[in-house]
């Protein structure tokens, strides 16, 4: 067990440590390298000693422009690993750290709400299909199920703006909270924010709770056609024995993996959501970098998103024993389920477009 | 083959989604070939004609800018298609290749393969397509298509790899090795064929996902803009305000329509595909 945390913790390590120097290198050695055009605005601006522009880039990357490649690349890893992600370019007196620290509780709330009511409707509708597979109802559940899946993310938003929002007025499509309200914890500021949650989780909903309960439906048939199944049944062991034990804990293997994974591509879609509904979350925040050609927010937010998915798959990875306890066992039995467990996940990652872009 | 093509046929009339699907893709594979040949999108805008409602000359009425919303529609599919297929080509290609050589090699380099694939698979997607579209800011059809697929090759050449590592040990390939045939005879040739269906199905399921990265690619404004296409239509008609008025209903509702259309389509005919492969799933379903 000590040796299967130690290498899945090493594992998370390098994820983090190659995305941290891939940023670095991507916004450094890109044609028409970002540092340097803000280099040749500030020249062009005038009245700055070449020092004082020197300075003024390091402010703003936390790099010298004209050091060696090497030593700006460790002065950054050192920079970031004390979570210094530089200062805002668009949003002057910002630093990054300061922005991702105000959006990262809105990204995990509206994260965490979303995939827990994605995930409950689809394992429910998911084990229905499986429990009647061969009646009209199935039919119906995966035709509805299936077009659900195939309706991407900003569209599923911008209808529910459209829609509910700006022709109904059911529910406030924009921001995370009613600026009329005070912020604290009061009974108004949390009515106010479950208000605004609404549309976005709707929205993350219908593109995702297709993808789950067709794995769900796919996984729970094919553990019912296995021969320790058909075996228990012969042994006469009772039906709940055999759907709790044997059937749910086995079908639940590729949902629990999968779980980690969609972590990554719920951010994916997280991306256009909080864009359209203006919610304050890490997501917004680095498309409007995009927009603004604000590269540090916008690598600081990509290193934050993609350091989170990597931790959430750690903690996954530590859990999943529980439930599979095959999986730790010392020796080559533990590493043969651990490399089936990933393969298994990217074959069903396959199986749910949305979630897999 | 012509014994492949006709278990399609048979599966695809019993199974009318399938059908569906299938007769979808290939309506959008025609729209893509011959669309810029059959429709024009206007350039000179006509503010008296805009937010007109379905009629004979326009069925499905037009835009902000008085054009032929289904000319838009119809000219916008090339884009879209070719580089979705595009991206995915590139995905399988590198995905398959990967995952064979990974498989079939092992040893040090196996294992320095599938870390580098494991980094790929945790870091999530759409975040990286966005980013490095943002930084690298072309507009060749591609370069777009070779950005999209930065991601999702992994996926496959894992699923690839644990299959060929299977193939390894089989009698055929050990037959193959007996007779000390050539590293690329015994991936093109003996590996190849044994992952194919897989990576029929896989190929299906990776447009989808291209397309779906793509136009939100152009609908957040992140890609360069180079003539019409659906995601650029969703962008325009929301800066118009389109959300914000009734009247605009067909020009927001066609492309967001044709592209969940088109995505469906992949889904059901990817079902046709996996029943025609997967013999294990028609005596289940």
């Amino acid at each position: 067990m000590l040796s299967y945390i130690l290498r899945r913790s090493l594992i998370s390590f390098f994820v983090i440590f190659v995305v941290i120097s891939g940023s670095f290198f991507l916004v450094r050695m890109m044609p028409g390298n970002p540092m340097q055009v803000l280099y040749q605005q500030l020249v062009q601006q005038g009245g700055l000693t070449p020092q004082e522009i020197d300075a003024e880039i390091k402010v703003y990357y936390g790099l010298q422009p004209h050091g060696p490649l090497l030593s700006q690349y460790f002065q950054y890893l050192a920079d970031v690993a004390q979570g210094n992600f530089g200062r805002s370019i668009a949003v002057s007196s910002a630093t990054v750290a300061h922005i991702i620290k105000q959006a990262l509780p809105w990204t995990v709330f509206l994260s965490a709400a979303s995939l827990l009511v994605t995930f409950v409707l689809g394992i429910l509708i998911g084990t229905i299909m499986a429990a009647f597979r061969k009646g009209a109802m199935a039919k119906v559940l995966t035709l509805v199920t299936s077009f659900f899946s195939a309706v991407p993310a900003y569209v599923s938003a911008l209808i529910l703006i459209w829609q509910v929002a700006a022709i109904h007025h059911f529910f406030p499509a924009q921001g995370a909270y009613s600026p009329s309200v005070p912020v604290g914890f009061n009974l108004a500021f949390i009515g106010s924010v479950l208000d605004h949650a609404v549309l976005p989780v709707t929205a993350a909903v219908i593109t995702g709770f297709g993808g789950w309960a067709l794995m769900m439906k796919g996984s729970t048939t094919s553990t019912m056609g296995a021969d320790y199944i058909r075996a228990s049944k012969s042994w006469g062991l009772t039906q709940r024995r055999i759907t709790q034990t044997y059937i749910g804990r086995n079908s639940m293997l590729p949902i629990v993996t999968n779980l980690a994974l969609a972590l990554g591509g719920l951010f994916g879609g997280a991306l256009f959501i909080e864009t359209f509904f203006t919610y304050p979350g890490v997501a917004y925040y680095m498309v409007q970098a995009i927009d603004n050609r604000d590269y540090p927010v916008m690598m600081g937010c990509f290193i934050v998103v993609t350091t989170a998915t990597v931790l959430a798959n750690f903690l996954v990875d530590l859990f999943y024993p529980l439930i599979d306890p095959r999986i730790a066992r010392p020796g080559g039995a533990a590493r043969g389920a651990a490399e089936r467990r990933k393969s298994e996940a990217a074959e069903q990652a396959t199986a749910q477009p949305g979630v897999a872009a | 083959m012509t014994g492949l093509g006709r278990d399609l046929l048979r599966i695809l009339r019993g199974d009318a989604l399938a059908m569906a699907g299938a007769i979808i893709i290939a309506v959008y594979c025609v729209v893509a070939v011959i669309g810029p040949y059959v429709a024009k999108v206007g350039l000179v805008s006509d503010p008296g004609r805009a937010y007109e409602g379905p009629s004979w000359r326009f069925p499905l009425g037009t835009d902000a800018f008085g054009h032929s919303i289904l000319s838009e529609l119809v000219v916008g599919t090339r884009p879209i298609m070719e580089i979705g297929v595009t991206a995915a080509i590139m995905t399988v290609f590198v995905g398959v290749t990967v995952g064979l050589a990974s498989g079939y090699v092992s040893g040090l380099a196996d294992a320095v393969i599938m870390r580098v694939v494991d980094v790929f698979l945790t870091i999530p997607g759409l975040p990286l397509v966005l980013v490095i579209a943002a930084l690298i800011h072309s507009s060749s059809p591609l370069v777009l298509a070779a950005i999209l697929s930065i991601q999702s090759w992994a996926g496959l050449a894992r699923a690839v790899r644990s299959m060929a590592l299977s193939l390894r040990s089989s009698d055929f390939i050990e037959a193959a090795r007996g007779q000390s045939v050539p590293l690329r005879h015994m991936i093109g040739r003996q590996l190849l064929p044994n992952v194919g269906p897989y990576v029929a199905i896989h190929f299906l399921l990776a447009v989808t996902g291209a397309i779906y990265a793509e136009v939100g690619l152009f609908l957040l404004g992140i890609a360069p803009v180079s003539g019409t296409n659906w995601g650029t239509m969703i962008n325009i008609a929301n800066s118009q305000g389109a959300l914000y008025s009734a009247r605009s209903a067909m020009y927001l509702l066609s492309p967001m329509a044709s592209i969940v259309l088109l995505q469906f389509g992949f889904v059901m005919f990817s079902r046709a595909m996996d029943e025609l492969f997967n013999p294990r799933m028609r005596v289940l379903a």
